[in-house]
């Protein structure tokens, strides 16, 4: 390795990864704008962007402070509604992968974005849900980014704002829905679910992050199996394509 | 009768008490003229409805003008929450009923097409459904599919007093273009007894009529039309200003505690008598022409 990467592009590049040619991707600002706008200019160039408003593959020049910042509608193909969007393609059931952020997650990949508590023990209302319960109940399968903290990924969250496997099992089924989260990416490490428990599960620790650290920075035990490999890092042309075109003035990296 | 309206008169015919469906989206398209005019004619105890929460919304409310917010969570973008909407969740003075976006949309669509409820697949095993069941056990229920068996979550139709919507392009029986993404708008203004237009501009009906494809909200909607500039503001217009993001900026200053937001409504709602003095306020003109749009890029 003779060149250097933030962890912020790293999980920009999994998140990239994750998603292939020809798939339908709801996306949420942040870090899964980047990483859709990565793999759209490298492995995936007949991959569909949405926004939720109702943005249909934009070909953003400047970054936006949001998804109602028109510089993140600029060159779309299709400027319509939430109808649109949300319901005659992701409610219709055409959305591949939801791609989403999140305050906190817990070990079945339920997001909460709506109440979070204080040290003072009361509760603060954050965002809510937006379009995001709608991504994680509708999608085929959703991809969630966050930061690795323990106050981030906990063993029960407050409020469930947008479910993953619910309480784990076949819960998510018997609630009516297919689909659910197939990747926890944070900054220390990729995650899966299991198969039958549907309980968060280590796949990947990020070049440079111990199995200790992974671990001890995580509000509940994932399930862990015997090996696990390091993740693939960015390469040099993912890490440029990041720098020079796609974040520039370094909004959604930070 | 003419539809053609002063922005007074307008906000004049809406009762205290009335529920409003905005068309605002966090930080863009805002009825923020609007809402500065209804805190001036203290009209209050407001439901206000949108699909996703955004500035005209959040001034109301700090503003003590709203009993009942029904939405589907939001934000400033990266300017920050929604302190005021946030702060009356918080101490329990503002009633909030909390969707996502696509349950709003359906309510209101609902309304729109005058059906009494509508299935949906979200809201499904979250805690917003739980909430929900809670506080409004009458707006959301469940259903047998009487052609597969299948259970769903069914919502009832959202039927708005008044819809409020910013549009570029209005002639003057209520004709409207809105240039860009529409959000809930199309289905907010459906849903509603009737809608009050505020446009940048009103054109003739010859315009409209040259281009009527482009014509999203027919003028039999519409109860008034007001024609205002930068009546979005700090909000933008898409193909028409920018947001402006030190006014943005400050109003989120300001809402971080309730005495620093009145002294903010002191300044750019009750400290100017209209809309032009709010425009000199925050810098006239000169300040204005720095905001509007390229042609090319739209912002």
């Amino acid at each position: 390795m003779d060149f250097d990467y933030t962890s912020s592009e790293l999980m920009a590049v999994a998140g990239a990864r994750e998603l292939q040619d020809n798939e339908v991707v709801a996306v949420g600002l942040g870090l899964p704008v980047v990483a859709s706008f990565l793999a759209k200019q490298t492995h995936a160039p007949n991959m569909t962007i949405l926004f939720e408003l109702g943005v249909i593959d934009p070909q953003p020049v400047d970054c936006g402070v949001g998804l109602a910042d028109p510089r993140v509608w600029y060159r779309a193909n299709v400027l319509s509604s939430f109808v649109d969007i949300l319901g005659e393609v992701l409610h219709r059931g055409r959305v591949d992968v939801g791609f989403l952020g999140g305050l906190e997650v817990d070990q079945y990949g339920n997001l909460n974005t709506s109440l979070v508590g204080d040290p003072k023990g009361k509760f603060r209302h954050m965002i809510g849900s937006g379009g995001a319960n709608d991504i994680a109940s509708c999608a085929k399968r959703t991809i969630i980014i966050m930061r690795h903290e323990e106050r981030k990924l906990k063993e029960t969250i407050s409020f469930i704002t947008s479910p993953g496997f619910i309480s784990g099992g076949d819960s998510r089924a018997k609630a009516g829905l297919t689909g659910g989260p197939s990747r926890v990416i944070t900054d220390k490490a990729i995650f899966g679910f299991h198969p039958e428990t549907k309980q968060m599960r280590l796949l990947s620790i990020h070049p440079g992050i111990t199995r200790e650290e992974v671990l001890s920075t995580m509000g509940f035990v994932p399930d862990v199996p015997e090996q696990v490999p390091f993740t693939k890092p960015p390469t040099r042309e993912q890490v440029r394509l990041i720098r020079e075109v796609i974040d520039p003035q370094r909004m959604y990296m930070g | 009768m003419t539809k053609i309206s002063t922005l007074s008169d307008a906000v004049a015919s809406i009762p205290s008490g009335a529920h409003l469906a905005l068309s605002g989206f966090a930080i863009t398209r805002c009825t923020m003229a609007f809402a500065r005019e209804v805190i001036r004619q203290g009209i209050s105890h407001l439901t206000i409805s949108q699909c996703v929460g955004a500035m005209d919304a959040d001034i109301l409310v700090g503003a003590g003008a709203v009993d009942r917010m029904i939405y589907g969570g939001g934000s400033l973008d990266r300017f920050g929450r929604l302190n005021c909407v946030n702060r009356g969740i918080e101490d329990g003075t503002l009633a909030a009923e909390e969707y996502s976006s696509l349950s709003v949309t359906f309510r209101y669509l609902a309304g729109a097409l005058g059906i009494p409820f509508m299935p949906i697949r979200s809201l499904r095993g979250s805690d917003l459904m739980s909430q929900l069941k809670e506080r409004s056990g009458s707006n959301i229920a469940n259903i047998t599919d009487p052609f597969t068996g299948e259970q769903w979550p069914v919502l009832k139709p959202l039927l708005p007093d008044v819809a409020v919507v910013q549009v570029q392009a209005a002639d003057k029986d209520g004709n409207s273009w809105i240039t860009g993404p529409r959000w809930d708008n199309i289905e907010q203004v459906r849903a509603s007894q009737r809608t009050i237009v505020i446009t940048e501009r009103l054109v003739t009906d010859e315009t409209i009529r040259q281009n009527p494809e482009r014509t999203v909200i027919p003028g039999l909607f519409v109860s008034h039309v007001v024609e205002l500039p930068f009546s979005a503001h700090p909000t933008s217009v898409y193909r028409t200003y920018d947001y402006d993001g030190g006014q943005i900026q400050a109003y989120v200053e300001a809402t971080r505690t309730p005495e620093t937001f009145r002294a903010y409504l002191d300044q750019y709602v009750f400290g100017v008598k209209d809309h032009w003095e709010y425009l000199e306020r925050i810098g006239g003109l000169a300040h204005l022409s720095s905001l509007q749009a390229d042609p090319v890029l739209g912002y």
